[in-house]
């Protein structure tokens, strides 16, 4: 398994060998790409005098309060519509209306309300969360094995107990998938509006450094973007697993 | 449910969605949110027709259909091809998966910046960018599509003398398509979302560039003119691409 | 014995296994393995598990290649799987394409055999209705209980045209209805082609009731272990052959065999 493993690193390490040397040989570009050792130099320098990691908090605030208010608000909609199959055929409509609009489209929207800031970027991702958890959670409880809404209704047990004791702990896993999923689209999202418009974070350090011909600087932040959406993710399956077992990311996977 | 029933929440549910416009419409109207921000539906609609009719919206949108499209098209072409050779090959598999499960959760949106640098503001620009962000999810969704192929049936393809082309066409990749369409499905998606990122971006003709423009001229009927049709193509996409998935795939229902 | 004499008077063998041992993954699976098929007959192998019954269906099909020996078919050595050998597994559901319909399972082995297109379509409403899905023949596998998609896989297997039907345990996961139909079917589809049949099972009655001959393998690593001729008359029917005294003798014979291959290991 592990020679595997480093089977897989064999071609990143090629390719960025070879746009080492292609770079290094044809200085050409020079202005528009830069050499990956001139990139992880200006990753290194950023990082030391805190400008990068400024950044990276804007953006993973932006991330996660974004991700805190549209993951509540889909949650609650989800377990209500899929507990109240009327209330789902009644808001249908409307759902699925809303739904497909991008949620960069609501960008100019969000603008003019909140002008650039934090709260234009929690705005955007809170849309993208909100729908995200929504039709996992909702179709979560949907699945929620009827034998044990059985044994809940043979109980007697109140409406509210019936889902604090038995819906939402079945439909949990399946729900965390549903928040990891959200979570990963945030800080995508999160990164996109600082690129297009809101003037903070990541993304627009990134659009700071192409005007400014920098483009070791840039592909340094491409890299520590990479690097900290890798994290993110792995941070959120290690969550994933540490809480449900390898059972509920496998499942996820499909 | 008898189909009376479904009807009939159908109808309530359109009622619904209705009374939320009315609901907009009246709070325009009583202008408890200034008119500068919120159009009512009314005005909205009229910037719509007006949109096409006179000021060239109907040009935006093709402008946009045509920068996903292409992006679009051109990386599933790749995607399959590529994922067929990557993924009829375990050994292949192994070399490559690791790299595009690495490269998965990375922000897409963050290879514009590089693109401009390479391409500057330009339409060749939109399109390597909607490529190379809708190219990743459906090369490893193909190659996951491969390396899910039943290996008994590769066994029958064994038995029956097939070549190696023959059991790609008819055993691997009919098998594979369920993953594939998939692929293509939320890729569409990201396709649409690129599209206007890049058409806000580099100023290029588009939906994302109208929405800008009128935001930043306090125009909003014609903003929410320019959301309501993005919102239309998005619905039409998924639609589109769910009905060719419903026909491609009609064997997977089961009794 | 008069019969045997017979044999290899009248008829020639298909099949020769030569001293056939296969190692898998560093293990033995099979030694010195000796059988000779002859044309026409239904050969049935039966073991405990883990005797190598279904490696040794696939050494027969050309799916494996022996480490020792040699496997001849028709005096040739067997190196790849051919056109007219045909495998049916007993996993039905994972050896049909579930994206064609009947007609399209049946036309992959024609596709396969590089049949002209024009001359398909008899030849797979000829195979489906040899197995009695004329009617089905627009379905999906998803569509069709247990029993017809392994009718499915057989009329595939026929429409190959082969000599010799290589079936590993075919009806082993469908009821005990279904099977018993199915028996008669192959019996009567034997009757009718005249292909060599090889057939691995470990349900001992559905040996002695299907085959012209019984081999028994013993366990780890796999070898032959007993062989008997079966003096049954056919046709044979499900209720009279499996009340007459030389069934009951010869499944005595075999049942006490298996139990001693496994007091083995």
């Amino acid at each position: 398994m592990s020679s595997d493993r480093l089977k897989g690193l064999i071609l990143p390490a090629l390719a960025v060998l070879a746009f080492e040397i292609w770079l290094r040989a044809f200085p050409i570009a020079s202005d528009a790409l830069a050499p990956p050792s001139a990139a992880v130099m200006a990753l290194a320098q950023g990082l030391a005098d805190g400008s990068v990691l400024l950044a990276t908090r804007d953006t993973l605030l932006g991330a996660i309060i974004g991700l805190g208010i549209g993951s509540s608000i889909g949650l609650l909609l989800g377990v209500l519509t899929g507990l109240l199959p009327p209330l789902d055929r009644l808001l249908e409509v409307s759902i699925e209306s809303i739904r497909p609009i991008p949620s960069v489209a609501l960008l100019p929207i969000g603008l003019m309300v909140f002008g650039f800031g934090y709260a234009l970027e929690f705005s955007i991702v809170a849309k993208t969360c909100l729908f995200a958890t929504l039709i996992l959670t909702r179709s979560a409880v949907r699945g929620v094995e009827p034998r044990l809404m059985e044994v809940a209704r043979a109980l007697r047990l109140s409406p509210f107990a019936r889902v604090t004791k038995i819906v939402l702990p079945a439909a949990l896993p399946q729900i965390f998938v549903a928040f990891r999923l959200a979570a990963g689209a945030a800080l995508i999202v999160a990164v996109t509006v600082e690129i297009t418009i809101n003037p903070q974070g990541l993304g627009h350090a990134m659009m700071t450094a192409q005007q400014a011909l920098r483009p070791d600087v840039m592909l340094g932040y491409l890299l520590w973007i990479g690097i900290v959406g890798f994290l993110w993710n792995a941070a959120l399956l290690l969550a994933q697993r540490h809480l449900f077992g390898r059972a509920a990311v496998s499942e996820a996977m499909r | 449910m008898t189909p009376l029933a479904q009807i009939s929440w159908r109808i309530a549910s359109f009622a619904f969605a209705a009374s939320l416009v009315v609901a907009w419409q009246l709070v325009a109207n009583a202008q408890l949110i200034s008119p500068i921000f919120l159009p009512g539906p009314d005005r909205a609609w009229a910037a719509l027709v007006n949109g096409f009719t006179d000021r060239g919206l109907g040009g935006k949108l093709v402008g946009t259909l045509r920068h996903m499209t292409f992006g679009w098209l051109a990386a599933s072409i790749a995607a399959i091809a590529l994922g067929s050779l990557i993924g009829s090959s375990r050994r292949a598999r192994i070399y490559v998966a690791p790299s595009l499960e690495f490269l998965r959760p990375l922000p897409v949106s963050a290879i514009i910046p590089v693109a401009i640098a390479l391409y500057g503001l330009s339409e060749g620009m939109a399109i390597f960018v909607i490529a190379f962000g809708t190219l990743w999810p459906m090369l490893l969704a193909t190659i996951q599509g491969y390396a899910g192929v039943e290996p008994r049936l590769l066994e029958v393809a064994r038995a029956l003398n097939l070549s190696r082309l023959e059991t790609v066409t008819k055993i691997s990749l009919p098998s594979a398509m369920p993953d594939i369409l998939a692929g293509m499905r939320v890729s569409l998606t990201v396709a649409l979302i690129l599209s206007v990122v890049c058409e806000i971006v580099a100023g290029l003709d588009g939906l994302g560039q109208w929405i800008l423009i009128s935001a930043r001229m306090f125009r909003s009927p014609d903003l929410f003119a320019g959301v309501i049709l993005l919102g239309a193509v998005g619905y039409l996409a998924a639609a589109i691409i769910a009905e060719v998935e419903r026909r491609l795939l009609a064997w997977r229902k089961t009794h | 014995m008069t019969d045997s004499a017979m044999n290899s008077a009248g008829r020639q063998s298909l099949y020769e296994f030569r001293d056939v041992g296969l190692t898998l993954g560093g293990k033995l699976i099979l030694n010195g393995i000796e059988i000779t098929v002859r044309k026409g007959e239904i050969l049935c192998i039966v073991g405990a598990s883990g005797c190598g019954k279904t490696t040794l269906l696939r050494l027969a099909g050309g799916l494996y290649r022996p480490s020792q020996g040699s496997v001849l078919f028709d005096g040739a050595p067997m190196t790849m799987p051919r056109q007219d050998v045909a495998i049916i597994f007993q996993d039905y559901g994972r050896a049909l394409l579930p994206w064609r319909t009947a007609t399209g399972n049946v036309a992959l082995a024609l596709e396969a055999a590089k049949v002209p297109a024009a001359e398909r379509k008899g030849r797979i409403e000829a195979s489906l209705a040899k197995v009695g899905l004329a009617d089905h023949a627009d379905k999906y596998p998803t569509e069709m209980s247990g029993g017809m998609q392994q009718r499915l896989q057989i009329a595939r297997c026929l429409a190959q045209e082969p000599q010799a039907l290589l079936m590993d345990e075919p009806f082993g996961a469908l009821d005990a209805m279904t099977r018993q139909s199915l028996q008669d079917e192959t019996l009567a589809l034997h009757a009718d082609s005249g292909a060599t049949i090889i057939f691995v099972t470990h349900d001992l009655e559905e040996a002695i009731y299907l085959g012209d001959r019984v081999i028994g393998l013993l366990p780890h690593p796999g070898r032959v272990g007993i062989e008997i001729d079966v003096h049954l008359p056919r046709p044979r029917s499900q209720l009279a052959t499996r009340e007459e005294p030389e069934f009951l003798r010869l499944r005595r014979e075999l049942f006490d065999f298996i139990e001693k291959s496994e007091g083995h290991r």
